[in-house]
């Protein structure tokens, strides 16, 4: 940088009034091929990219984004699983050593060594090699988490059926949502007798499948209710036959309205 | 004419010094794959880059729709998704981003690792590094929670009774991320929202600048 | 780059190619995200008006403009409420209903008959003073520049049932 007395500056800023070149380096001293990195780099990086973009879009247009049911805390029977990425942490919070009495163990102290090593790392494997095999412990360290993430993981997924999961759990568009009259003898009766299978709102839970969105006469699902159907059992209904119609009469009406 | 606008810069602002500098910064031949194949292992960390440059794209558009309240979250996000064209590709390419962010910075890191390229003078860019890698689960983890639905809002709640088994200060951690001491509502969603739009990505830019900045300074790591 | 003397250097091309293959990256990611953002732009816009019950009887209405008062079902995306409107419904000397909006074509106040005692056989604007005349005509040297928007309407069994407003030019 020129320094010093004769310099001269554009206006009264202190940009130099001297243009430099604007010219590329020479490469040719630097070893072997180096290159520069615009544009000769970077088009073939761009080259590699464009190759991963492509690969990327048909991901997302074949797997369009998943979406369950709009939040229901209510919802005892929902099994939570945290995304895939979590699902090594998930695991460990199973075993027992890492559960119960232990959990501080499994939850702060395995995670905390791992991930402070990880960020120690420069600090913890401080000699000169940088090959592989001139530091076995740290590459040995390595290689056991990061297999046993691998197998973690592995082990958690591999019990979900995740397109099942899916399936139980599709969400249903706001303008099939029932309106449900929650003050009416027949959802009373309901209350009694099916809520504890069928969900406070006929959406289905842990044992029964929803209620709405079915084609049945008032005489079909008073059967049901009395004889089941399925794996449903008999006599899940307790009432007088006045009531079993007020209820059959109730599912129908909320059937009707929602496909209003 | 492009010549004459730049002329035009450069004699106010004085660009070229800057611009040479990025252009012509040197790209040894072992980390280039056209010369050595195996130099792909060196391609993670700026796919990661590039995934998270996708990232701030669709989430930047996706806010034009989302709302992060819980009577309307889920109710925008499956408008978006059945109603609004393409709102289906760019949601898909936020979610199936976020995994693919995780991947790639997962093949990077153990690159980094097995190669041994953090140790000096590379320490301080390795710890910036591993921060990044928080960073993004941290993303990860409160982005899962803003579509408002099953998935979602369990997972979240399991997450922070992880969060209030920490001794001493359990309780409060969890309040502070939730916004309240027993309720995953409302406040925990503005809560989330405000960390994954906000605090997490100027983080992320943060550190993000640093990584670069030291990568540039220091030189890629020579070969083994 | 200028500097070089070649019809199309090696440098000049590498970076055409870098510029096409940027443009394409660019393109791959953006344009998924902006046929997104300016689909509001796009969507078709409301055809056919739905007519709504106003609960007014066609014999109940007069000469004289009077209010009246219904609620619609309006989608806002995913958002879905009941919003009020509001019309002024008369016979004119045809015999014909007008329903004029009460929205002031000015700045958008709301406009009632004979809102002001010293403009009778008007319709008066309260926020600057905006007068029009009875079949909805802005009256000259007030502010608004426009007439009143009408409602679409039509009379099914003896009832008044109202549709969208529509703007009408300058008169």
């Amino acid at each position: 940088m020129h320094k010093g007395k004769g310099m001269k500056f554009v206006g009264d800023s202190r940009i130099s009034a001297e243009r430099k070149p604007n010219k590329s380096k020479d490469y040719s001293e630097y070893p072997g091929r180096t290159e520069a990195f615009w544009p000769n780099f970077l088009l073939k990086e761009w080259l590699a990219g464009s190759v991963f973009l492509v690969g990327f879009l048909c991901l997302t247009l074949a797997h369009p984004s998943p979406l369950e049911g709009m939040a229901d805390p209510t919802d005892a029977s929902y099994i939570p699983l945290p995304d895939w990425y979590f699902l090594f942490l998930y695991e460990l919070l199973k075993y027992d050593f890492a559960s119960g009495p232990y959990v501080l163990l499994g939850m702060l102290v395995i995670p905390g060594v791992a991930f402070g090593g990880l960020f120690l790392a420069p600090f913890l494997d401080k000699g000169p090699g940088r090959r592989p095999h001139q530091r076995p412990i740290a590459v040995g360290m390595m290689l056991l988490a990061v297999t046993s993430v691998f197998w973690l993981t592995y082990e958690s997924a591999a019990g979900v059926d995740y397109e099942e999961r899916a399936e139980a759990n599709q969400p249903i568009p706001p303008s099939e949502q029932a309106d449900i009259d929650t003050e009416s003898e027949g959802y009373a009766i309901y209350e009694n007798n099916c809520m504890s299978c069928h969900g406070d709102d006929l959406s289905g839970g842990s044992a029964g499948p929803p209620l709405t969105g079915i084609d049945r006469s008032a005489e079909e699902i008073a059967d049901i209710a009395v004889n089941g159907i399925g794996t449903m059992p008999t006599d899940q209904f307790t009432g007088s036959d006045e009531e079993l119609q007020q209820l059959a009469d109730f599912i129908v009406s909320v059937n009707e309205d929602q496909s209003e | 004419m492009l010549q004459k606008i730049y002329d035009w810069i450069d004699e106010r602002v004085d660009i070229t010094p800057l611009w040479r500098d990025l252009a012509d910064h040197e790209v040894p031949e072992h980390v280039n794959p056209a010369h050595h194949f195996s130099a792909f292992v060196y391609c993670f960390g700026g796919l990661t880059f590039f995934v998270v440059v996708i990232q701030i794209l669709s989430g930047m558009f996706l806010t034009m729709y989302y709302v992060p309240d819980i009577e309307n979250a889920w109710r925008s996000v499956y408008y978006l998704q059945t109603e609004v064209a393409h709102g289906q590709i760019v949601r898909g390419m936020h979610h199936w981003g976020a995994s693919v962010v995780v991947v790639m910075l997962l093949l990077h890191t153990l690159r980094v690792f097995f190669q041994g390229a953090y140790k000096k003078p590379r320490e301080l860019n390795w710890m910036v590094g591993v921060l990044l890698f928080f960073v993004v689960l941290g993303l990860g983890f409160t982005g899962y929670l803003l579509p408002w639905d099953n998935k979602a809002y369990f997972a979240t709640e399991v997450g922070l009774n992880i969060a209030a088994d920490v001794p001493l200060i359990g309780d409060e951690l969890k309040t502070l991320l939730a916004g309240d001491e027993e309720i995953v509502g409302a406040q925990t969603l503005t809560r989330f929202f405000a960390i994954h739009v906000f605090f997490l990505p100027a983080a992320l830019f943060a550190l993000l600048g640093v990584h670069f900045i030291l990568i540039r300074k220091q030189g890629i790591s020579g070969p083994l | 780059m200028s500097e070089d003397k070649q019809p199309v250097s090696r440098r000049q091309f590498l970076n055409y190619t870098l510029t096409g293959v940027g443009g394409f990256m660019a393109a791959g990611i953006m344009i998924s995200p902006l046929r997104m953002a300016i689909d509001p732009v796009l969507q078709q816009g409301e055809g056919e008006s739905d007519f709504t019950n106003v609960q007014l009887a066609e014999e109940d209405i007069t000469n004289v403009p009077q209010r009246v008062d219904w609620e619609i079902e309006q989608v806002d995306g995913w958002y879905e409420s009941t919003v009020s409107q509001t019309a002024w419904v008369y016979k004119d000397d045809n015999g014909d209903i007008v329903a004029l909006s009460p929205i002031c074509t000015h700045l958008g106040c709301v406009v009632s008959w004979e809102g002001s005692e010293d403009h009778p056989e008007r319709f008066y604007c309260p926020c600057h003073d905006g007068l029009y005349y009875k079949d909805g005509v802005n009256v000259e040297g007030t502010p608004p520049t426009a007439p009143l928007p009408v409602y679409e309407h039509k009379i099914e069994n003896g009832m008044l049932f109202l549709g969208n407003s529509q703007s009408r030019e300058e008169a």
